[in-house]
């Protein structure tokens, strides 16, 4: 991305046009990509390893950070409703419409990208400074078929299925925050009353959106590596920066939208 | 010895909790040999400079987008609860008071660890597999005092300008949303701000920023030091580190937002 630029000294004119080429680029990936998703070979157990090594090899990370993201959430949204009202009863409920609508898939993608957007980087980097890419265009493979569909088919789904994971988690731990220091009932705690299917939506379609951007920012960034073994360190910087600046875009976006589609009250 | 199947698993759990033990160990003895080099200072100043223009000053767009795009998202995630209480007067200090305090260091942070973090630990890893790290030693240069401590300092101080300059734009980004979206007039969104706003809640951000800082600048210079294992070594120390500074700064945002209350 235009913002990492490995030059020393950039315009500002500069960084902005090559943010906006970025853009394009990773514009033109995902439309390759989609094509390919239809019209492409299929390698058989490529979606599942992607699968493994995005899910399941992030769920510990994702656990212990999900359950953290509860603990602080609750501890200031208690914070700030002490200030205004001094009842704890909707603590729970307040909580619970925020993760779901918002916090659970919007600030939980952000450490997944770190992990995620980094590993697909590195990987598909070095293939590339090892010119074993090239090896695979030599042979008529499309790089975009065999690298980059099976990341993006895993991660829209693995990020979705962690995300989701990682809400109730952050739940439990919001649940047992507001128990030791609001002294809040587990029982009023878990109140569904402020939740609608509007909530569950955006959520949801938040979740899922996150792991394909995630995906195709990291890949684009990676089949973009030059310069050796220190070009790989640029691309994973760029894949990180670019797939969570993409992950806060994009969270605007369909707020926006979701606030007029599906009213929160 | 033969392994035996009931023993997989407690020995992974094992050497799991022994491995993340050594790092723990290895980033608090690395925090050790910084602070014994800053007692009497022992500091390459235009190498310190040098961090605070790259780190620092090179950081201000991506903090600046992040920040606006983020005074913007709490808008739209407290203008339900707003309206629901009919308190437009509180939206500027529902706004504000989340963001100074905890989104605002939180985002600047993971976006710092991402763009700042990772790049020390692949320019770090990149010197030590090039053994450039053992060629300054044998130059009787010491590597902590010039290689790290100006690091450690420029992201320490840096994060906590960014921080500053954060805070400022998420508050200008999310009046624009008030005013756009839920027609609050920037006059009102600033009182309200103002009026509930304690100077702490901007305080505790800043010190967040500061463990934050921190937290990034120990594991990316532990991890770029500790690299091994040539070319791809350095991937996967950068991998490590980015990883390990995010789940710290988690771990340091729990810790500081109990204790700071």
């Amino acid at each position: 991305m235009g913002f990492t630029s490995r030059a020393e000294n950039t315009s500002p004119i500069t960084a902005l046009k090559m943010v906006i080429s970025d853009v394009g680029a990773v514009y033109r990936l995902s439309v390759r990509t989609i094509y390919y998703l239809f019209h492409g070979k299929r390698e058989k157990g490529a979606i599942a390893a992607q699968m493994y090594a995005i899910g399941n090899q992030s769920m510990f990370f994702m656990a212990v950070t999900m359950a953290f993201i509860g603990a602080i959430i609750t501890f200031q949204t208690g914070l700030q409703s002490q200030k205004l009202v001094p009842d704890m009863s909707m603590v729970g409920a307040t909580f619970t419409k925020l993760l779901i609508r918002d916090l659970a898939a919007s600030v939980g993608a952000l450490p997944l990208a770190t992990r995620v957007g980094a590993g697909i980087a590195a990987e598909i980097g070095s293939m590339v400074v090892t010119e074993q890419v090239d090896a695979m265009r030599m042979c008529a493979a499309d790089p975009v078929d065999y690298l980059v569909v099976p990341r993006f088919v895993a991660s829209v789904i693995m990020s979705g299925v962690v995300l989701i994971i990682g809400g109730f988690i952050a739940f439990g731990a919001g649940m047992l925050v507001a128990n030791v220091m609001f002294d809040v009932n587990p029982h009023t705690f878990a109140n569904l009353s402020m939740v609608n299917s509007g909530d569950v939506i955006m959520g949801v379609t938040k979740a899922f959106t996150y792991g394909g951007a995630i995906a195709l920012v990291s890949a684009q960034r990676g089949l973009a590596t030059f310069g050796g073994s220190e070009g790989v360190g640029w691309a994973t910087t760029e894949a990180v920066v670019g797939s969570c600046f993409a992950i806060i875009v994009l969270n605007l976006i369909i707020s926006i939208f979701g606030y007029f589609v599906f009213p929160a009250l | 010895m033969s392994e035996s199947v009931a023993l997989v698993l407690p020995a992974k759990i094992g050497s799991g909790l022994l491995s993340i033990a050594s790092q723990i160990g290895g980033v608090a003895m690395l925090l050790g040999q910084i602070l014994a080099r800053l007692n009497p200072r022992k500091i390459d100043r235009h190498e310190l400079f040098r961090n605070l223009h790259r780190m620092g000053v090179r950081s201000v767009p991506i903090i600046s987008a992040t920040a606006a795009f983020t005074g913007g998202i709490m808008v739209i995630q407290a203008a339900p609860f707003v309206e629901q209480f009919q308190a437009t007067g509180f939206i500027g200090w529902a706004a504000t008071f989340t963001t100074f305090r905890e989104i605002g260091p939180l985002l600047i942070g993971l976006i710092f660890n991402g763009r700042v973090g990772a790049n020390n630990t692949a320019e770090l890893g990149t010197m030590a597999v090039t053994d450039q790290i053992d060629a300054l030693r044998a130059l009787a240069i010491d590597p902590v005092a010039y290689l790290v401590v100006p690091r450690v300092l420029a992201m320490v101080s840096m994060m906590v300008c960014l921080c500053v300059i954060g805070d400022a734009v998420a508050l200008g980004g999310a009046m624009l949303t008030a005013d756009l979206l839920l027609d609050v007039s920037p006059q009102l969104f600033w009182s309200s701000a103002m009026e509930r706003l304690e100077i702490w809640d901007f305080w505790v951000g800043l010190i967040k920023a500061f463990l934050f800082g921190l937290m990034i600048a120990l594991m990316s210079c532990y991890y770029g030091l500790a690299t091994r294992g040539g070319a791809p070594g350095v991937g996967r120390a950068v991998n490590a580190s980015v990883v390990a500074a995010a789940a710290g700064i988690f771990i340091a945002d729990y810790c500081s937002t109990f204790i700071l209350d």
